[in-house]
């Protein structure tokens, strides 16, 4: 997480300061959401550049939006998850119309025991998340992102998505159960049995 | 039994892996580029709207009652310019009135002297007895 100047400070009543001309309020909310926006971004496209663009796109959005933001409608946080759910998905939607598959970007990832047997180091097993990630309809991928790695909670979620939180419940946990299944060919290398790698 | 026991516990451990393994991807979240941090500030500073001077510091002409209204408050509100206006309306009377106590009065000292006997030196005498 970077420095935070005003940890004190909610993000709502940063985003007001901003809208007033406040210039170490426009530091601390680039210092705080930037890294939000670009995690979530980075894991749905698997794309490092792309998701800069994202995060800079939502990041912009942001600072056009403040002087017309309504308190209490919605979480700032909330609110940007959303605007870079949207460029994710049409992203992820030209891909598919120029028939490039998420995975066709990803790292390869070995298929049976004996490629991994040799013993995958970190980066392999979060590669091989990240691929089994890009496999999962956009939907469970989203939900799982926005919980297990975002951190956000149910109810959270359910506002970036636009949907109940019980849809969000079921997502998430159809999409774990997906991934333990990609990902269980690799169950001996990615520390499935016990003692990890 | 045996079997489908073992394969539930084999899922319970895929789960639990699983779990392991979100939370490292977790704590290993991206970390921006200065260089993104630099944009993102750029353009944050370069939308920011500029920032808003208080209205209250922002004075408008005044009109000519308030400018009235600013002089009676420093002559002391309106009690104070009430009492200046009976004292001036009060002097002009005494002015050309002359009652007889004020008449006695300034006679006392606006009587005519003449010029020969004007004593230049007064009250020399006093010395002059006291030695």
């Amino acid at each position: 997480m970077a420095f935070d100047a005003l940890p004190d400070v909610s993000d709502e009543a940063l985003l007001d300061l901003y809208a007033k001309g406040d210039r170490a309020a426009a530091y601390a909310l680039t210092q705080r959401m930037t890294p939000r926006v670009l995690g979530y971004a980075t894991r749905m496209l698997a794309d490092r550049a792309e998701a800069e663009d994202v995060a800079q796109e939502a990041m912009l959005r942001l600072w056009r939006m403040a002087p017309g933001w309504r308190s209490g409608e919605a979480q700032v946080s909330t609110w940007l998850y959303r605007v870079a759910a949207n460029l994710c998905t049409d992203r992820l939607r030209l891909r598919q119309r120029r028939r490039a598959t998420p995975l066709d970007d990803a790292p390869e990832v070995a298929d049976d025991a004996a490629g991994a047997v040799a013993g995958l180091i970190e980066a392999d097993r979060m590669a091989a998340l990240e691929a089994a990630l890009a496999e999962l309809p956009e939907r469970q991928r989203q939900a799982v992102i926005l919980r297990h790695l975002e951190g956000l909670s149910n109810p959270e979620i359910a506002a970036v998505m636009d949907i109940g939180v019980e849809a969000v419940e079921s997502l998430t946990a159809r999409g774990k159960r997906a991934l333990a299944a990609l990902l269980a060919g690799q169950r001996e290398a990615l520390g499935y049995d016990g003692e990890g790698v | 039994m045996t079997g489908k026991g073992s394969e539930m516990a084999r899922e319970g451990n895929d789960m639990m892996g699983l779990d392991d393994l979100l939370a490292t991807a977790r704590a290993q979240a991206p970390a921006p580029s200065d260089a993104l941090m630099a944009r993102v500030l750029q353009d944050a500073l370069a939308h920011q709207p500029r920032a808003v001077v208080s209205p209250a510091i922002v004075t408008a002409p005044r009109g000519l009652a308030a400018r009235i209204s600013d002089f009676m408050g420093a002559l002391g509100g309106r009690l104070g310019v009430a009492g200046l206006g009976t004292a001036t309306l009060a002097g002009i009377w005494l002015g050309f009135a002359q009652p007889a106590p004020v008449a006695a009065m300034t006679g006392l000292f606006m009587t005519e002297v003449p010029l020969d006997e004007v004593d230049l030196i007064p009250g020399t005498d006093d010395f002059l007895t006291e030695g």
